[in-house]
């Protein structure tokens, strides 16, 4: 009825007459911070910079350009490098222009035909006819790229069926491919560890793996190389901090990032070892298995074959099919729930376009050649103890690498202290054994980007197509080249 | 079948012969006829669409399922800054207030200054509890987790302090207490409860608060 709202209304303008003033000084004062609400402006919050105005004009005054082309040495290695062009067909003797092959066993470097100790072509399927035959049908059928990233229009069969086969072959749930080898463990690692999260990592890991840990944004804690004791050290000390703070403890992942075969130095990882500190720690296994893929194992399934060591307890295993595979591009293999994940935070993955059919084609094939002879890596192992043996002993260098490994390392022995002096020596062997025609290569890296710079070497890679006779000739060619020169 | 994960390629022109048709992603999207009509994709598509309806193929046939997501396209790095200054939103929040307001007013047993009340603690309780207490995203974000501990408040407008919408939301828990006030006749007991439900709500908006957990409450 009116009168009944009227009456409440009344009683409510009285009681605001008689309000106690504390209120009303509150809801003054709140209204005021309205008024002043409307009428601030926006800013950001800055962090405080360290610097005063007059230390700023001063910096920038001091500053000088940097010039666009720096002043270099005559022998700087990018304005002296090395030719290669294809190699001679063994049909006919001289070079000409439809027997023009690409490189693969043999390699003409600087116009000189070389047995190559270069490439890794550990299973020798670069010049494989059955790939090439593949490769070619695939041209035909596919064309030449697939213009376009897996999730847009870039998916072909072929990556499907590799991808099968990869995991098929890997004993793993799942795999997924990317078109560049370089960007498979660099898009993994953000994929998975964000900001916040906490890596160990090896100080010999590769420079992808390093790009991949710069772009994650995570802590990232270095153990010496294979030193367990080191790690185990790193780990209990995050243990007690993460008792100091169980609520922290529980929101941030932990990873260790390693390598199976170790491409600077060659050396094994220890498997079983990490793998009980896995789970003694509860921590994640990255395996980057780049070297070790189609080289170590009875089957060539890598490091986790070669000790025996159950696949599933490795968390991701990415490796490029660069080497052994004779492809391009690279794969990750786990768990289908981890794998899944990478299709779409995988950078690489999304972002890039896919691998082109023709390589998917020829991966494929390798593979087969690959299942369908396990005696090739009985080979190449026994070729690389063989080569191993036969360069040690070499006056002033030393051989850097398991006698399993494939691609080995030749560094000084005793080092003159610079590296541009190391470096112009072991160019001066590579030099003498390009006149022998052995095509060695010194193993390069981008020194200010490399946060453990390794010592500079000759890498000397095993394939299978190397035959006894030219491995006994490429270490005698050494052992001349380090005595003439480095005597 | 395989759940449709991947656009098919299409490969396709008109007058190809079927063999010519590759990297189709799945067997049921094979052609084995020519079309001299329409393109490959079509056709392929058609069939798709006749035997399975699948929405994805619908959505890449433009002019028969008008359906495609044109303007939705964004490269905000986090959204959830974004979200706040989205259209309606505003009014949406206001009209969800009157919502609670009126549902609180139709319990029987309430009385006005009780629900009036009722109303500004449980609106504070509940912006409390979005605006201040949830932390991150629910979807990953390309900056590599870096709102992983910034609750929604400290996220807006990218940590930029007194934008319109923070201005917005700061106002109405004040014209809210208010009015609650008001209507509770300036009762002491509605002022104690009142006054600490506003200042709960008031205090984390402030920017000298920003980032600030106190005791280590919700700090991981």
């Amino acid at each position: 009825m009116a009168s009944g709202q009227q009456w409440v209304l009344v009683e409510m303008v009285q009681a605001f007459y008689e309000a106690p003033a504390y209120h009303l000084i509150l809801e003054g004062i709140l209204i005021l911070w309205i008024i002043r609400l409307l009428f601030s402006k926006t800013y950001k919050l800055q962090e405080r910079s360290d610097l005063t105005e007059k230390e700023k004009e001063e910096l920038i005054e001091e500053w000088q350009p940097e010039p666009l082309v720096p002043l270099v040495s005559k022998d700087h290695p990018s304005l002296n490098y090395d030719v290669v062009t294809g190699f001679v067909s063994a049909v006919s003797g001289h070079i000409s222009e439809e027997m023009n092959l690409p490189p693969s066993h043999k390699i003409i470097v600087n116009g000189k035909e070389c047995v190559n100790f270069a490439s890794f072509n550990f299973l020798g399927l670069l010049e494989s006819e059955r790939v090439k035959l593949k490769a070619l049908s695939s041209l035909k059928k596919y064309g030449v790229g697939t213009c376009g990233p897996r999730g847009f229009y870039g998916t072909f069969d072929v990556h499907l069926e590799l991808e099968e086969r990869l995991a098929k072959f890997m004993r793993t749930e799942e795999a997924i491919i990317y078109s560049y080898g370089f960007a498979t463990i660099a898009s993994a690692i953000p994929a998975y560890s964000k900001r916040g999260d906490i890596i160990f990592v090896d100080e010999a890991a590769c420079f992808s793996i390093q790009k991949g840990l710069q772009a994650s944004r995570s802590f990232i804690k270095y153990f010496k190389h294979n030193d367990m004791e080191d790690l185990e050290r790193l780990l209990k000390e995050q243990e007690i901090e993460d008792q100091k703070n169980p609520r922290k403890a529980k929101v941030i992942r932990r990873f260790i990032v390693i390598e199976g075969l170790y491409i600077n130095t060659a050396d094994l990882c220890p498997l079983p070892e990490l793998v009980k500190l896995k789970y003694k720690y509860k921590v994640r296994i990255f395996l980057e298995e780049s070297m070790s893929f189609g080289v170590l194992g009875e089957h060539g399934r890598g490091v986790t074959e070669h000790f025996g060591v159950n696949i599933d307890d490795i968390d991701l295993i990415s490796a490029n099919m660069e080497n052994a595979l004779a492809s391009i591009g690279g794969f990750c293999c786990g768990r289908s729930f981890v794998i899944d994940h990478q299709r779409l935070s995988g950078q690489g993955y999304c972002f890039s376009a896919s691998l082109p059919p023709m390589l998917a084609a020829a991966a494929i094939e390798a593979l087969n050649i690959m299942e369908e002879d396990p005696g090739l890596f009985r080979v190449l192992r026994d070729k690389c103890k063989h080569v191993h043996k036969a360069l040690q002993g070499t006056p002033g260098l030393k051989v850097v690498g398991e006698p399993l490994a494939p691609a080995l390392h030749l560094q000084l022995e005793n080092s003159s202290g610079s590296r541009t002096d190391d470096l112009k020596l072991l160019r001066a062997i590579v030099d003498y054994s390009l006149d022998r025609q052995i095509a060695l290569t010194l193993a390069r890296y981008l020194d200010k980007e490399e946060r453990f710079l390794p010592p500079p070497s000759i890498r000397v890679v095993v394939t299978v197509e190397q035959t006894q006779e030219e491995i006994e000739r490429a270490a005698q060619c050494i052992r001349q080249a380090a005595e003439k020169i480095l005597k | 079948m395989k759940h449709f994960k991947y656009i098919l390629n299409p490969r396709c022109g008109n007058g190809q012969t079927a063999e010519k048709i590759c990297g189709c992603v799945s067997n049921l999207l094979r052609c084995t006829r020519t079309c001299r009509t329409r393109t490959r994709l079509e056709c392929c598509l058609r069939r798709q669409l006749a035997r399975f309806s699948n929405t994805a193929a619908e959505s890449l046939l433009p002019g028969y399922f008008a359906r495609m997501n044109v303007g939705v396209a964004h490269s905000e790095v986090n959204p959830n800054t974004r979200v706040m200054n989205s259209r309606g939103i505003w009014l949406a929040y206001l009209l969800l207030t009157t919502a609670l307001h009126v549902v609180l007013l139709s319990i029987p047993f309430l009385s006005v200054p009780v629900v009036w009340t009722l109303t500004n603690v449980i609106h504070n309780l509940a912006m409390y509890l979005f605006l201040h207490t949830v932390k991150g995203t629910p979807f990953e974000t390309p900056d590599q987790g870096k709102a992983r501990l910034l609750t929604h408040w400290e996220q807006m407008d990218y940590g930029v302090q007194f934008t319109a919408s923070r201005k917005f939301l700061t106002i109405s828990p004040i014209v809210l207490y208010i009015l609650a006030s008001f209507y509770t006749k300036y009762d002491t007991t509605h002022f104690l409860v009142n006054t600490g439900s506003l200042l709960s709500v008031l205090l984390p908006k402030l920017p000298q608060f920003h980032g600030v957990r106190l005791f280590g409450i919700n700090k991981y």
